[in-house]
């Protein structure tokens, strides 16, 4: 058996679950438009152009959404002690690491394609095709960090039963500085840009953590899966 | 494929949880073919042996090799050949029959999966529920489905923990049957409850108290020096500590 052939059944299965139950995509779905609809609300009587604030609102619905998320996505595998299951097949631990972090990153990202259209809506006006698509690039190098980190956190949280506090407890301070690179940058982006070279230096930095957050889950996920 | 040597080799093996020694140097070889009953009280420290011997938990010290595969180096291999059906069936609720043992399937790189999965759903009586989502089973049928799950990759070795509980008739005859027919070539460890009907399957026993074993028959189990030592194991003035 090939880990390929793990992974695809591992990743295969999450997304048939998530299809049957859709336990993390209507929590989500509803969480982030919700929070973009009240953000909007609540600037728009006193800002006139919500462009300046419209980075953090966008990161702060999707870190938000993707810890909802992610607290959801073990959820299938402590049913019935699946873990233990998927456990007692022979796959590399990193396998699974690798295929729940896909599953994760999937979700995350449908869950873009239908929100960002609409914060776009709700607080742009509009963007060029080119900022759009530089939009689109630091939103998948934003989730690939928050699911490399929030997939081995929520594993490790999955494991207590304090697992709903635990999460937040542990991802939001290590996502800290990550975020501010991002929003960073999709500042810049959303504001027509700043000096190059600053902006290539927030994107040298958001890739950097993509990096080590995902040869942290690959290195660690032996070690925080199961016991 | 490691044949040679038995099928388990236990030699000094701890488990703690925090201070507390679950397991306290279990010493333990069964031979390839053997049918071990694990008895004991509640809390005696069975299913934690049971689970380490499976990889499930890391031993805290101590060592066992598994059918000739050691569990600190070599889990993996103890994976491939090893069965694990416990009073949880381990089956995805969301998924059919069909999906759940073809995930397994998958996982443990079984090539002749879908005859694999008709047979044994023939065998475990459940072809006419194959693509049906497994949510609204019965208890039964959940266990008999966990037995396929359990054979599907052909494995030499099964840990049985406590399989018959809350099992319906129809379904313990099917497990005993399906038993019967791997017992030739199959070795087992059972966790169980039921010491008169599991004394027909032993050919070795052994009680655990506290994390150690006070009894070991060595050899087939003498049934009335058996059932002596469980009843004084586990009986403590009006309580039976083993029900």
């Amino acid at each position: 058996m090939s880990a390929t052939k793990q992974f695809w059944a591992i990743l295969r299965k999450d997304l048939l679950l998530e299809i049957r139950s859709k336990d993390v995509f209507t929590s989500t779905f509803l969480f982030s438009i919700m929070a973009l609809v009240i953000f909007h609300f609540a600037f728009s009587p006193n800002l006139k152009d919500l462009t300046p604030v419209a980075a953090g609102m966008l990161w702060v619905a999707v870190l938000f959404t993707s810890l909802l998320g992610l607290n959801r996505s073990f959820v299938h595998e402590k049913d019935e002690q699946c873990l233990d299951g998927l456990l007692l097949t022979p796959v590399d631990r990193p396998v699974i690491f690798l295929a729940k972090l896909a599953g994760n990153l999937i979700f995350l990202i449908v869950l873009q394609v239908i929100v960002v259209p609409i914060f776009a809506l709700f607080f742009l006006g509009g963007l060029t095709g080119a900022a759009a698509l530089k939009l689109a690039m630091v939103l998948l190098l934003g989730d690939l960090g928050i699911c490399g980190v929030g997939t081995l956190l929520a594993t490790i949280s999955a494991n207590t039963r304090a697992r709903d506090l635990l999460l937040p407890i542990l991802y939001l301070p290590v996502m800290t500085p990550f975020m501010m690179q991002v929003v960073s940058y999709t500042n810049a982006l959303i504001m027509g840009g700043t000096a190059a070279v600053d902006m290539s230096s927030w994107l040298y930095l958001i890739i950097a953590f993509d990096i080590i957050f995902l040869l942290a889950g690959y290195a660690l996920y032996d070690f925080v899966i199961g016991e | 494929m490691n044949t040679a040597g038995p099928a388990l080799e236990v030699r000094s093996l701890t488990k703690n949880f925090g201070r507390r020694a679950i397991l306290a140097g279990i010493d333990l070889t069964l031979d390839r073919g053997e049918f071990l009953l694990l008895l004991g009280p509640n809390g005696a420290g069975k299913t934690t042996l049971l689970r380490v011997l499976a990889t499930l938990l890391a031993p805290t010290a101590g060592d066992a090799s598994v059918l000739g595969y050691s569990l600190k180096s070599d889990p993996t291999e103890i994976r491939r050949r090893i069965g694990f059906i416990s009073h949880s069936h381990l089956l995805y609720r969301d998924l059919t029959t069909y999906e759940n043992l073809r995930f397994y399937g998958e996982m443990y790189g079984v090539e002749d999966l879908d005859d694999r999965i008709t047979e044994l759903l023939e065998r475990v009586e459940l072809t006419h529920r194959r693509y049906d989502t497994v949510r609204d089973f019965s208890r039964g049928m959940f266990q008999r489905l966990a037995i396929a799950r359990a054979l599907l990759h052909r494995p030499e070795l099964l840990f049985l923990d406590e399989p018959q509980t809350g099992l319906d008739p129809h379904a313990v005859d099917i497990l005993d049957g399906i038993i019967e027919e791997l017992r030739a070539d199959h070795t087992f460890v059972m966790v169980t409850h039921n010491l008169e009907r599991s004394l027909e399957l032993g050919t070795k026993a052994i009680i655990l108290k506290n994390g150690q074993i006070v009894y070991d028959s060595a050899d087939r189990p003498d049934p009335a020096e058996l059932k002596a030592t469980y009843r004084r194991v586990c009986v403590t003035g009006d309580s039976n500590e083993c029900d």
